[in-house]
């Protein structure tokens, strides 16, 4: 690992776990008690989760083999639904890279993607 | 006391009254690492503390789903790296004159901060990594810095290797051309 030019306070890492304890303790005496549910509810709860769920896919099934002539959804679409809310953030990044690009830049990059994918060692070349 | 290997941290926390055991082992084995990580995309040390705490409170709240297909260390990255976009977002949102650019801002903060201490062609690097845009930041962070595989990198950013060359590269060529314009 390379020398790092940033520096933290004395004794930052020797004290950081008890602060986030603490924090974690905090947080859990505020939340609100999660309520229990029956399994008769528990069963009615994901039948509609099945039903709203095969509601969506159907809509935009339908909505993505209107804008295509195919019948086949859009897969961007249904892989954008896959994308757990979490990985947000790196999705954007990568959508906004491709925006920031130039056209010499988007060659270069489709270029070098290429060479990666054939095994050439970028490490040479980047030398 | 040795330091647990992955896989002990991971059964550990599946079992009742060892959970807070392994936990604390995880935290003592990646908290630096995953520190410097944040640090260097964020540069404030109180930001990295915020969005190192808020990366493992979601740790916590979420190991016991843990998949152990992908690696511990990749997957902590990850929710790291996540934390720390969430939280530039967050900041670029609050900013009083949302003309201003944050990442400038912390480009003229890091010349006063006084937990900065790079010399000068250090501070031109980091002046010039800030420039970048996020992804190539990042990606010249983890490459250049943390020394990372590009297979990790690609496991933790969710894009191809040929891709993260490409962005490195980039960078890279990039960082020398402000370089040499100062």
């Amino acid at each position: 690992m390379q020398k790092q030019p940033f520096l933290v306070p004395e004794g930052y890492f020797e004290s950081f776990a008890d602060r986030l304890h603490q924090r974690i303790q905090e947080e859990d005496s505020s939340r609100v008690p999660v309520r229990r549910i029956g399994t008769t509810t528990r069963w009615l709860a994901m039948a509609a989760a099945v039903l709203a769920a095969a509601l969506i896919t159907t809509s935009i099934i339908r909505l993505s083999s209107s804008k295509s002539e195919g019948f086949y959804p859009d897969m961007a679409i249904l892989e954008q639904m896959q994308v757990l809310d979490d990985d947000r953030f790196l999705y954007e990044l990568l959508e906004a890279e491709t925006v920031e690009m130039d056209d010499e830049e988007a060659f270069a990059s489709q270029a070098i993607e290429y060479l990666a994918i054939n095994d050439v060692e970028m490490d040479l070349i980047f030398e | 006391m040795p330091e647990w290997d992955d896989r002990d941290i991971i059964e550990g926390f599946r079992v009742q009254g060892r959970e807070e055991l392994a936990f604390n082992q995880l935290v003592a084995k990646y908290q630096e690492r995953l520190y410097w990580h944040v640090r260097k995309i964020v540069i404030d040390h109180d930001d990295a503390d915020d969005v190192l705490q808020n990366t493992m409170v979601k740790v916590w709240r979420s190991l016991a789903d843990f998949r152990s297909e992908s690696g511990l260390y990749t997957w902590l990255y990850r929710i790291a790296t996540n934390e720390a976009l969430s939280f530039l977002k967050q900041k670029k949102k609050k900013a009083f004159a949302p003309w201003v650019d944050v990442e400038s801002q912390m480009s003229e903060s890091l010349e006063a901060d006084p937990w900065f201490n790079g010399d000068e062609i250090q501070l031109k690097l980091q002046q010039a990594i800030l420039k970048l845009p996020e992804k190539q930041r990042i990606v010249f962070n983890m490459k250049y810095f943390d020394q990372l595989k590009y297979e990790d990198m690609s496991e933790i950013l969710g894009t191809s290797v040929g891709a993260l060359k490409a962005s490195y590269h980039h960078a890279v060529k990039k960082i020398e051309s402000m370089l040499d314009e100062d």
